[in-house]
C-alpha cells in the first residue's frame, strides 16, 4: 500500500528501538548454580558417592541495569560477588537462570553470529591467543572469522599497535611476551573487528604500575575517540578512578549503587576524617575522648567521627586545644570499599 | 559500525578459510618445534611398522582369521592399511582437539570460543592440526598398495580394480572418521557433566580397539552381543570393516550382507553426527564456565 513490505516495517521498528533502547538492558537477570556440598574427611568423602547433598549457590541475584551507548561504566565488588558471572551472562557463555537481557537488541546467550561480531570479551586471567604462535597469527585467524575487510584489518592493526607501542613484539611468539605486553595483544585481539559493546573483566591484573597505567591510558584514548560501551571489572581503584563515570557495585549477587565513585562515599561511608595540626608542644593526649584517633605523628593527629557530629567536635576541640591548621576529608576510598565489601560477608 | 556493513557481511564467516588459517597456524607451530615434530613423527611409524611386524608373525601359524572368511594375510594387511588411513585422519585432525576441549572445559577457556561468530562445534573440533600423525597416513597407503600389489598378482583368485572403488573406498573411509569423530567429541563434551573426565576419554580407546578387527571374529558365541552392540548402538564396527571390505574383497563373489551393510553405514554416520550435535549443544547448555 505505501511501499513498504512487512519485513521493512519490522526493520525499521527494530532499528527504531535499537536508538530509543539503552544499549544493554538487564532485567531481574539470575543466575544459580548447583554445587555438591562436599563434606570433610574420607568417611564423608566416601559417603559423598551415593549420597550426596547439594546446595543452589546465587551467584547473580535479580540483577536490574541500563547502560546507555557511549557509557564507560565499572563492576565494583569483592572476589564471588557476581561480577564475572553478569559479564559471562552478557557475554552469551552461560545460561541465566530467569531474567533478561538484551546488548544491541540481542539476547547474548542465544549467541547469534550478528551479535558475536558486535561486541567483545577481554580477561586478564584467561588468554585466548595462540601461545606457541606469534600474536599476529592469531589476528589474522580473527580476520577471517570475523569478516573483517583486509583494509580495515591493516588500519585497525596499525593504529592498535602503534597506541598500544607493540609494533615490535607482533612477530614475537606469545609465550615470549611479558603479561603486560600479553595482555595488550589480548586487548588487540578483541577490538579487531571495532566492537560497540566491550567486556574488560579484570583487564589490569597482575600488571605492574606502568603497565597499568598504559593500558588505563589506552582504554581512555579508545573510548573517547570511538565512543564504545564498555563495562570494566577491576579490583584497582586507580582504573576506576581514572576511566568511569559510573560504578555499579555488586556485593553478595546483587547491585548495592550505582553512581559515581565520589557518590560511594556519601552513600556508604558515614564518618569524615578530621586532620589537625597542633600547636608546638601541644601534647594529643585526650583526643581520644572527642573521636577514634586513627594517626598521631606529632604535630599532626588524624580522627575519624561521625558526618554529623563533625562541626560540634571540631568547636569541642578548638576549645580545648591549640590547632595550626585543620582540614575535613572524606575516609579513602578505599577503606570505605573495604569496609562495604566486609558488611557484605 | 552501521547497520548497513553488518548487513554486508554474509552470516557465516568462510568455514573453508578458517580451516586453512588452522591449519596453517598448526603447521607454522608443528615447524617451530621440528624436533619434536621429527621424534612424533618416526614413533608413530615405528610403532604401525612394529604392528605389521606382530601380524606377519601371526600369519606364519595361520593362513586365515577364521575359517572361510576370506581374510587372508594380504587382505588384512588392506584391512590394517585402512585402519592407519582413519586412525591418522583422526589423530590429524581431531583427536587434539577433542583432548584440549576437555581441558578447556575444565579451565573456563572455552569461553573464548563461545564468543566467536563462528560455529563453536567446528571451532572447537578442527582448531589444531596435528601434522606430524599425518606420516601415519602415508604408512597406510603404501601398506595397502603394496598389499593389492600382491593380491593383484598372485596365480589364484586375483583381485580386481572395479572403478566404483574410487568413489566408494574414500566416501567410506570420510564415513567412519565421521563416525568415530562423534564418538569422541561426545565423550569429550561429558566433561561438562564430570568436570574431570581423563577416563572417558581413554574410553574412546578402548571401544575403538574393537574396530580393528575384521567383524567376523566376533560372529560366535560370546563375541554376538559385541558384534549386535557395536555395530548398531556404538557402530564402531563399521567404521573400518565396511570400506576394508569394498576394497580387499575378501569374498568373491560379495557375501549378501556386504551391501545392505554398506547402506547401513551411511544411515549410522548421518545418526552419529546428529547425536553428536546434540550432545554438543547440550554440554554448550550446560557449560558453567570456571570463574577466573
Amino acid at each position: 500500500m505505501y511501499g513498504l513490505s512487512l519485513e521493512a516495517v519490522r526493520e525499521l521498528i527494530g532499528h527504531y528501538n535499537s536508538i530509543a533502547m539503552a544499549i544493554i538492558e538487564i532485567e531481574k537477570l539470575s543466575k544459580s548454580y548447583r554445587v555438591y556440598q562436599k563434606q570433610e574427611g574420607l568417611l564423608a568423602a566416601v559417603r559423598g558417592l551415593w549420597h550426596r547433598e547439594y546446595r543452589d549457590v546465587e551467584a547473580v541475584r535479580t540483577v536490574d541495569l541500563k547502560v546507555e551507548q557511549g557509557e564507560f561504566v565499572a563492576f565494583l565488588g569483592p572476589n564471588g560477588a557476581g561480577k564475572t558471572t553478569t559479564l559471562k551472562l552478557l557475554s552469551g557463555v552461560i545460561y541465566p537462570t530467569s531474567g533478561t537481557a538484551r546488548v544491541m537488541g540481542h539476547v547474548p546467550w542465544l549467541r547469534d553470529n550478528d551479535y558475536r561480531r558486535r561486541f567483545a570479551l577481554v580477561m586478564g586471567q584467561k588468554n585466548q591467543l595462540w601461545w606457541d604462535l606469534p600474536a599476529q597469527e592469531s589476528f589474522r585467524l580473527h580476520e577471517r572469522i570475523y569478516q573483517i575487510d583486509k583494509k580495515e584489518f591493516t588500519r585497525s592493526l596499525n593504529e592498535l599497535s602503534d597506541l598500544l607501542q607493540v609494533q615490535k613484539l607482533l612477530g614475537r611468539p606469545v609465550r615470549e611476551l611479558s603479561l603486560g605486553e600479553r595482555m595488550k595483544m589480548e586487548l588487540i585481539a578483541a577490538l579487531l573487528h571495532s566492537p560497540e559493546v566491550l567486556f574488560l573483566d579484570e583487564p589490569t591484573i597482575g600488571l605492574d604500575v606502568v603497565a597499568q597505567h598504559n593500558i588505563q591510558q589506552f582504554l581512555r584514548y579508545y573510548q573517547q575517540q570511538r565512543k564504545t560501551t564498555i563495562l570494566l571489572t577491576s579490583h584497582y581503584m586507580k582504573d576506576i578512578a581514572a576511566l568511569c563515570q559510573r560504578v555499579v557495585v555488586i556485593t553478595d549477587g546483587a547491585i548495592k549503587f550505582d553512581g559515581s565513585l565520589s557518590g560511594i562515599i556519601d552513600s556508604f561511608s558515614g564518618s569524615k576524617i578530621l586532620k589537625l595540626q597542633l600547636s608546638d608542644g601541644q601534647s594529643a593526649e585526650g583526643l581520644e575522648r572527642f573521636a577514634e584517633v586513627t594517626s598521631v605523628v606529632l604535630p599532626k593527629v588524624a580522627l575519624r567521627c561521625a558526618r554529623a557530629e563533625v562541626p560540634k567536635m571540631l568547636a569541642a576541640i578548638l576549645q580545648h586545644y591549640q590547632v595550626d591548621d585543620v582540614a575535613v576529608e572524606d575516609p579513602p576510598l578505599e577503606d570505605v570499599i573495604a569496609d562495604l565489601y566486609q558488611k557484605s560477608n | 559500525m552501521t547497520p548497513c556493513e553488518t548487513k554486508a557481511k554474509s552470516k557465516h564467516p568462510s568455514y573453508g578459510k578458517v580451516f586453512l588459517m588452522f591449519a596453517r597456524n598448526s603447521l607454522v607451530r608443528d615447524m617451530m618445534f621440528r624436533a619434536n615434530f621429527l621424534i612424533e613423527s618416526v614413533s608413530s611409524v615405528c610403532w604401525a611398522i612394529m604392528n605389521v611386524g606382530l601380524y606377519w608373525i601371526i600369519f606364519e601359524h595361520t593362513t586365515s582369521i577364521g575359517r572361510d572368511t576370506g581374510w587372508g594375510k594380504y587382505e588384512f594387511f588392506v584391512f590394517m592399511g585402512t585402519t592407519w588411513i582413519i586412525n591418522s585422519l583422526m589423530q590429524t585432525f581431531f583427536m587434539p582437539n577433542s583432548e584440549e576441549f576437555s581441558e578447556l572445559i575444565r579451565t573456563g577457556g572455552l569461553d573464548f570460543a563461545m564468543l566467536k561468530p563462528i560455529d563453536t562445534q567446528f571451532l572447537i573440533s578442527l582448531r589444531k592440526v596435528s601434522w606430524s600423525s599425518l606420516s601415519n597416513l602415508l604408512f597406510g597407503i603404501l601398506l595397502m598398495v603394496i598389499s593389492l600389489a600382491h593380491l593383484m598378482t598372485r596365480a589364484e583368485n586375483p583381485w580386481h580394480f572395479q572403478p566404483s572403488i574410487v568413489v566408494l573406498y574414500p566416501l567410506y573411509i570420510a564415513c567412519g572418521v565421521a563416525i568415530l569423530y562423534s564418538l569422541m567429541i561426545c565423550l569429550a563434551a561429558t566433561s561438562v557433566w564430570l568436570g574431570r573426565n581423563q577416563t572417558l576419554y581413554d574410553f574412546w580407546f578402548y571401544i575403538t580397539n574393537f574396530s580393528r578387527y575384521p567383524m567376523e571374529i566376533y560372529a560366535r558365541g560370546w563375541g554376538l552381543p559385541l558384534l549386535f552392540v557395536f555395530t548398531f548402538v556404538i557402530p564402531v564396527l563399521v567404521v573400518v570393516n565396511v570400506p576394508a571390505r569394498l576394497l580387499a574383497q575378501p569374498l568373491t563373489p560379495r557375501a549378501s550382507w556386504e551391501w545392505p551393510l554398506a547402506g547401513f553405514t551411511l544411515l549410522a554416520t548421518v545418526s552419529s553426527l546428529n547425536v553428536s550435535r546434540w550432545v554438543f549443544q547440550k554440554a554448550l547448555r550446560s557449560y558453567r564456565s570456571a570463574s577466573s
